[in-house]
């Protein structure tokens, strides 16, 4: 193979998965705002956009503030292909708040008493396919009232 | 090999989801959207870090019994006049701001205007198709109803963030979250002499989304634009610095009419000369960036 073959075959590639990555993010945004946004229903969403491809074994985290005496509802919206997803809520010390592990539930409805500093984290469960999925994952935070 | 695995695995439909089989050709394209075969095999932590919105920020404004100042409101004529990807991106955050601010209190002419004015910097910044005419004219004949246009600055923002994401502009992404901060608490600071006991709780409590603001703009590749904004936000932290948060006991979830509240949390304190500080040191900054 000559040397202007190998480098025209390694610029394609390379623009081939530049491309993709490209695509996979506007599907995700499309996903997001397909499948995801209806689930906050009557909560105004907020308008942050914490949305990544991750893939199995893959952990997020996010890291914002709570008003007090407002409601939210905090939803963990993945692709099917990743299975199901849990997410645990850790205040300023970390100490768990709540686990969705025991739950059927991708959400979590609440108030704060007081305002107050939060982590959500999330995690990709493991699977033995030979071939690996990636998918979109989005932390959505809605509030009403 | 590889590359072919990958481009055959956009098209492909999401396994075991129970009625794929007997969907529509349009329902199966729309369980593939958002997933393909991985790229990586080794498993990372992605860290995000969200600042309220500005609606959710003019909603808090609006709960504290602030009143509307139309003269606070940064102008719109001023929109021409920014030239650089910075001052426009900056400034496009403190326009929705005050959109936000303007929705929330029912100033509809003043929405459907903010919201143009925010088409304007989106085109200097190469978005500009996220608020079309349609976007506007759908505003526009839902100037009287509230909630509809509160959707529509969320959804619009929400898209924006979005774009940004998907085209790697992240410093305007930052930069556009950093200014509606600014926007948010120098409106919430204007009439701090006829403020309410609860707007100046308010006001101290964004010591902590300032906290998680300075996380989003650190966890960008620096730019000269970030770096002076990472510096200007830093100046308004100093004057934070009279907010004494003290964590109380730990958080505990318990049911108060169906629903779970979380009590615990930090007790937060202040004083009049620090809210002064604060109210000073974030007009400073905003005016540099909306002269």
């Amino acid at each position: 193979m000559t040397a202007i073959r190998k480098y025209s075959l390694a610029a394609f590639s390379l623009l081939m998965v530049l491309f993709s990555a490209s695509e996979t993010a506007a599907q995700c945004r499309t996903f997001t705002k397909k499948r995801c946004l209806p689930q906050l229903e009557e909560y105004v969403q907020n308008d942050n956009y914490n949305t990544a491809v991750l893939i199995p074994g893959d952990e997020a985290e996010l890291e914002l503030t709570f008003f007090g005496d407002r409601a939210y509802r905090l939803l963990i919206c993945g692709h099917p292909v990743l299975g199901d997803l849990t997410f645990q809520v850790l205040d300023s010390r970390g100490n768990g708040i709540y686990d969705s592990s025991d739950k059927e539930s991708n959400h979590f409805d609440f108030r704060v008493a007081n305002t107050q500093q939060m982590t959500v984290r999330v995690q990709v469960p493991e699977t033995d396919a030979v071939i690996q999925h990636e998918g979109c994952v989005s932390i959505m935070v809605g509030s009403k009232g | 090999m590889p590359l072919m695995l990958l481009l055959f695995g956009c098209g492909e439909a999401a396994p075991d989801q129970g009625d794929a089989g007997s969907g529509t050709a349009t329902e199966q394209t729309m369980e593939s959207e958002g997933m393909m075969p991985a790229r990586r095999q080794k498993a990372f932590k992605k860290i995000f870090f969200a600042v309220p919105s500005p609606i959710e920020t003019a909603m808090l404004l609006e709960r504290s019994g602030i009143r509307f100042d139309a003269e606070a409101l940064n102008e719109v004529e001023k929109a021409t006049g920014y030239a650089t990807t910075e001052s426009q991106a900056v400034n496009l955050g403190i326009y929705a701001g005050d959109l936000s601010y303007s929705v929330i209190f029912n100033q509809n002419q003043q929405s459907v205007d903010y919201l143009n004015t925010c088409r304007r910097l989106c085109d200097g910044l190469g978005v500009g198709d996220i608020i079309s005419a349609d976007l506007i004219a759908r505003a526009d004949n839902n100037r009287d109803v509230r909630d509809s246009l509160v959707s529509i600055v969320t959804e619009t923002f929400y898209e924006l963030n979005g774009r940004f994401s998907e085209n790697g502009m992240e410093e305007v992404s930052g930069l556009m979250a950093a200014g509606g901060w600014i926007e948010g608490v120098y409106l919430g600071t204007r009439r701090l002499d006829t403020a309410t006991e609860d707007l100046k709780l308010r006001i101290a409590e964004q010591k902590m989304t300032l906290e998680n603001l300075l996380g989003l703009v650190d966890s960008y590749a620096p730019t000269e634009a970030l770096t002076n904004m990472k510096e200007a936000l830093r100046e308004i932290e100093t004057a934070f610095a009279g907010v004494r948060i003290t964590e109380n006991d730990a958080a505990s979830t318990a049911e108060e009419d169906g629903t779970v509240v979380i009590s615990g949390g930090p007790m937060v304190e202040y004083d009049q000369a620090t809210l002064t500080a604060i109210s000073e040191s974030v007009a400073k900054i905003r005016n540099q960036y909306a002269q």
